[in-house]
C-alpha cells in the first residue's frame, strides 16, 4: 500500500518547492545545497497543467492530458490557475474557451464550475489538487518521503486567489509550509544574495499572469519594494490573438466555431508561438480551413497590446518603489513567454538593461520555491537569508456611500496587522454588515470584493454611541483575517476570508477523505503518523531552545519542561493520536514563558549596539505584550 | 502600543528612515515567522505577534502623519479626524484650488502639471512636518491637533496624485 510507504517514518521528510504555473508546473528540491527541478520517469521536468476527465472516472494529468484536449476539449481543462478564486459570474469564463461551465446552485458558493465526463461537476480548486497531487507523487518516487511544500503564487494573486490555491493544496495532501511570491521566489533562485546588493526588477510573463516586483537586496534580506501586474495577462492571451488572426485570415468567425475547432487553432497558435523564438516566418494550417503564413513581424505586432500593458505595470511599479530604471542594479527574467524575441527587446528598452537570462525562466521560480522550503524547513545553511514580502494590494471596508475606508495600505510588510474604529448612523442598529474589499480605488464597485459578514447581536443604542473595532491581520503566505468587535458590549466575531469564492473546511475534509482510496482508514493512519513527526519536531526544537538559553530558566523550570518532553516521548510510542495531541499541548503550557522570553533576547540582540538604555525599554516593552495577551494567547489568525 | 519602544528608538518625529529601515531588517531577521517554521507552537505564535508588531511599528513610525499621530496619543492626546477643528477659510480655499487645479490637469492629462502641483503641496507639507516637528519637541498637546489636520489634507491631496499618476502612466 502506496500510503505506508510514504509514511515511513525513517525516511527523511524533505521539503519540495512547487511552481504551480498556468501551462506548466514542476517540482524542485535542494539536493547538496543546490536547487534541482525533478524530472518524471521520462527525465521531463515540466509538467502541463492539463488534466482530464475521462468517462469511466478516471483523471488524466499532465501531457497525456494534452494529447487528449483536442479530442475532448470539454472535459479537459487547461489553464485553471486563471480561474482560481473566481466568481462563476467573472468575465474570464466567457473568453475563447472550449468548457461547459455550470452557474452554482442557490445557496452554493460563487466558485467556477465545469461540466465534465460522467456529468461530474469539478472546481478549481479540485483541478489544481490534481496537478499538484501528480507533481507530490512524482516528488515520493524521488525522495520518499516529502515533507512540507512551497508553493509559489503570482505576487499580484488577490487574498481568494491564495486561498484556493492553499485549498488545493490541502486537498492534495501537501502540508504548505508557506505560499511564496513567484518573482520573490525567481530572486531566491538568483543567488542574489551571495555577491550582490541592490534594486532588482523581477519581470514576470507566464502562461496566464502578468507580475513585475522592484525589490532590495541588502545584506541577505530581500525587501519588497513595489509590485504590480495583471492576473489575467499572459502567453495564453498571445495564442488567442494569434488565434483570432488566423481564424480572421481563413475567412472564419472566431465567435462562432466548435470547442474542438477553437482548441486546435490555440494550439496552432501556440505552436507557432514556439516556433517564431528561433525562425522568421511559419506556415499554420488552421485547422485544415488554409493555410496561413505568419511572418515574424506580423506577430511582434499582434502581441504590442499585450507588452504596453505590462509596460504600464512596470512603470508603476518603478514609480512606487521610487527608483528610476537607470538605477536598478538587474532585471530578471521569469515565464516561459519571456523566451519571445518581442518580449525580451521590450523588457530591454524598458529597464534600459539586457535582462539576466541564465536560469532556465521555466524552472527559476520551483528552483527558488525549493530553496525557500530547505530554508523554512531549517536545512538551509544561510541563516542570513529572509524574504520581507509585502501586501500587493490595499486592503479596507465599505463604509456610508460605497467609499472605501483602507485599513491596511497596500506594501505593507507581511505579517501584518492594523485596526480602525467605526461607529453606528442609524439609530436602535443592532448589526454592522462589514463588507472587506480589496484594491487601490476609492469606490467600492472598482475594488474587488473578498467576502460579507455581519456583526449581530448588539444592544439597540443611538446612532454614534457603538464602537466597532474592525482589525485586518495578515499572514507570512499573505492571508487575510479579519476580527470585529464592539467594544461598549464585547461582542465580538473572527472570520479568516473565503466565504465568497472558497471552499469551507468541511467541503475539503470530505474531498479529502474521499480522495483517499479507504476513506477513514487511511486518514487514521495518515493522522497518526503525521502527529508523530510533529511530535518530533517539537521536541527536537524544545531540547534545542534548552540548550541554546538554558540560563533563561531555573532548575525547577527546567525540570518541568524535562518532565513535559518525557511525557510527549512516551505518548509518541502510543497509537493515539489524541494522546500525542495533549502531550504536545502540555509541553506547549509549559514552554510558553520561556519562548517569550527568548524572543525577548532574540529582539534585544536584534537592535544592539544601541544605548543600553533603549534596549531596556524594548524588552521591558515587549514583556508587556506577553503579559497583555497573558499565559495562553489567543491565536488571532 | 509604542512604535518607537518596538522598534528600539527615540521617541521624536525626526527620524532617520535609512537607519529605521536597518532596524526593521535586523529586528525581522529575529523574529520573522521564516525562523521559526520548526519552533514549538508557542514560539511560532510568539514569533508571528512580535513579527506584527514590529511590522505595524514600523508602518507607523515611516510615515510622517501616522508618526505624528503615535506621538501625540502618547502624550495622551486624543488624535483622530473627527477631533481635528475645521480647517482655517484661508488653507480651505487654497485647498480647494489645489483640487480643482488637479482634477483640470487629470481631465486633460496633463502629467506635467500633476507633477507641479505635487511638487508644490510637497513642498507645503514639508514646511507643516517642521512646524510638527518643532511643536512636539516642545510642547506636545492638543493645540498641534490642528497641524495634523493640515499634514492628513496633504497627504490625501499625495495619495490622489499617486492613483493620477498610475492612471496617467
Amino acid at each position: 500500500m502506496a500510503l505506508l510507504e510514504i509514511f515511513d517514518p525513517k525516511a527523511p521528510a524533505r521539503p519540495i518547492g512547487i511552481d504551480l504555473g498556468t501551462t506548466n508546473s514542476l517540482v524542485a528540491h535542494v539536493a547538496n545545497d543546490r536547487p534541482v527541478a525533478i524530472a518524471d520517469c521520462d527525465s521531463v521536468v515540466l509538467l502541463p497543467s492539463v488534466v482530464a476527465y475521462l468517462p469511466d472516472g478516471d483523471v488524466v494529468v499532465g501531457r497525456d492530458a494534452a494529447e487528449l484536449a483536442a479530442e475532448h476539449p470539454r472535459d479537459t481543462i487547461v489553464s485553471v490557475k486563471r480561474l482560481m478564486g473566481r466568481g462563476a459570474d467573472d468575465p474570464e469564463t466567457r473568453r475563447l474557451a472550449p468548457y461547459e461551465f455550470v452557474s452554482p446552485e442557490p445557496g452554493q458558493a460563487n466558485a467556477v464550475r465545469f461540466r465534465v465526463a460522467a456529468d461530474r461537476i469539478v472546481t478549481p480548486v479540485e483541478v489544481s489538487a490534481e496537478i499538484l497531487r501528480a507533481l507530490k507523487s512524482r516528488a515520493e518516487d524521488e525522495l520518499q518521503s516529502v515533507g512540507g511544500a512551497v508553493i509559489t503564487v503570482p505576487a499580484y494573486f488577490d487574498d481568494a486567489q491564495r486561498q484556493a490555491t492553499k485549498d488545493a493544496a490541502r486537498l492534495a495532501g501537501l502540508d504548505v509550509l508557506r505560499l511564496l511570491n513567484e518573482p520573490t521566489a525567481a530572486a531566491l533562485a538568483y543567488g542574489l544574495e551571495k555577491n550582490h546588493r541592490g534594486t532588482f526588477a523581477v519581470y514576470d510573463l507566464g502562461g496566464g499572469t502578468f507580475d513585475v516586483t522592484v525589490l532590495v537586496l541588502d545584506d541577505g534580506v530581500f525587501q519588497v519594494k513595489a509590485t504590480g501586474g495583471d492576473s489575467q495577462l499572459g502567453g495564453d492571451d498571445m495564442d488567442r490573438s494569434i488565434a483570432h488572426d488566423l481564424l480572421d485570415q481563413v475567412g472564419l468567425d472566431p465567435a462562432a466555431q466548435t470547442p474542438q475547432l477553437v482548441r486546435r487553432v490555440l494550439d496552432e497558435a501556440r505552436r507557432a508561438k514556439h516556433d517564431l523564438t528561433s525562425c522568421d516566418g511559419v506556415h499554420v494550417d488552421v485547422a485544415d480551413r488554409g493555410r496561413v503564413f505568419l511572418p515574424r513581424a506580423r506577430f511582434d505586432v499582434l502581441i504590442q497590446p499585450l507588452l504596453e500593458r505590462t509596460g504600464a505595470a512596470c512603470r508603476r511599479a518603478l514609480k512606487d518603489a521610487g527608483v528610476t530604471p537607470q538605477e536598478l542594479d538587474g532585471v530578471i527574467l521569469v515565464g516561459g513567454a519571456t523566451r519571445v524575441p518581442a518580449v525580451r527587446r521590450f523588457v530591454a528598452d524598458l529597464f534600459q538593461k539586457e535582462p539576466l537570462g541564465d536560469i532556465d525562466p521555466d524552472r527559476v521560480v520551483a528552483l527558488g520555491a525549493a530553496v525557500q522550503a530547505d530554508l523554512l524547513a531549517g536545512h538551509g545553511r544561510r541563516d542570513d537569508v529572509l524574504l520581507l514580502d509585502v501586501t500587493p494590494l490595499s486592503l479596507g471596508i465599505e463604509v456610508g456611500g460605497g467609499i472605501v475606508d483602507k485599513i491596511l495600505p497596500r506594501y505593507s510588510t507581511v505579517p501584518c496587522a492594523a485596526r480602525a474604529t467605526y461607529t453606528t448612523r442609524e439609530d436602535h442598529q443592532t448589526g454592522f454588515e462589514i463588507h472587506v474589499v480589496q484594491g487601490e480605488r476609492e469606490l467600492v464597485a472598482d475594488n474587488r470584493s473578498l467576502a460579507r459578514f455581519t456583526l449581530r447581536g448588539i444592544p439597540p443604542m443611538a446612532a454614534g454611541m457603538a464602537r466597532l473595532e474592525v482589525k485586518f491581520q495578515v499572514d507570512a503566505n499573505g492571508l487575510l483575517a479579519v476580527h470585529a468587535k464592539e467594544t461598549t458590549t464585547g461582542i465580538e466575531q473572527t472570520v479568516t476570508v473565503r466565504p465568497s469564492y472558497g471552499l469551507d473546511d468541511a467541503t475539503i475534509q470530505r474531498m479529502l477523505t474521499d480522495a483517499l482510496d479507504h476513506g477513514e482508514e487511511d486518514l487514521d493512519r495518515r493522522r497518526l503518523a503525521e502527529t508523530r513527526v510533529e511530535a518530533g519536531r517539537i521536541l527536537l526544537a524544545t531540547r534545542r531552545a534548552l540548550e541554546a538559553d538554558a540560563d533563561l530558566l531555573d532548575e525547577g523550570q527546567k525540570e518541568t519542561i524535562r518532565v513535559a518532553c518525557a511525557a510527549l516521548e512516551q505518548a509518541t510510542r502510543g497509537e493515539q493520536p489524541s494522546q500525542i495531541h495533549a502531550s504536545i499541548d502540555a509541553l506547549d503550557k509549559v514552554t510558553q514563558a520561556f519562548a517569550a522570553h527568548r524572543m525577548n533576547r532574540a529582539m534585544a540582540r536584534a537592535i544592539g549596539g544601541r544605548p543600553v538604555d533603549a534596549i531596556e525599554r524594548t524588552v521591558e516593552h515587549a514583556k508587556g505584550i506577553e503579559a497583555a495577551h497573558g499565559p495562553q494567547p489567543q491565536g488571532v489568525v | 502600543m509604542d512604535p518607537f519602544a518596538t522598534l528600539g528608538i527615540e521617541r521624536r518625529y525626526d527620524v532617520d528612515l535609512g537607519a529605521l529601515e536597518r532596524t526593521h531588517r535586523e529586528l525581522s531577521r529575529a523574529i520573522h515567522p521564516d525562523r521559526y517554521v520548526g519552533s514549538t507552537a508557542g514560539e511560532k505564535r510568539e514569533a508571528l505577534t512580535r513579527a506584527v508588531e514590529v511590522n505595524e511599528a514600523w508602518r507607523i513610525v515611516r510615515n510622517p502623519l501616522r508618526r505624528a499621530e503615535a506621538l501625540l496619543s502618547l502624550h495622551g492626546v486624543a488624535v483622530g479626524e473627527d477631533r481635528e477643528p475645521s480647517p482655517e477659510p484661508e488653507f480651505l480655499l487654497e485647498i480647494l484650488e489645489q483640487r480643482e487645479a488637479l482634477s483640470e490637469a487629470r481631465g486633460a492629462r496633463d502629467r506635467r502639471a500633476v507633477h507641479r502641483l505635487a511638487d508644490a503641496v510637497r513642498t507645503r507639507s514639508r514646511h507643516t512636518e517642521r512646524e510638527l516637528s518643532a511643536g512636539l519637541a516642545t510642547r506636545p498637546d492638543a493645540s498641534l491637533v490642528g497641524t495634523l489636520g493640515k499634514l492628513r489634507f496633504y497627504q490625501r491631496f499625495l495619495d490622489e496624485v499617486d492613483a493620477i499618476e498610475d492612471e496617467l502612466v
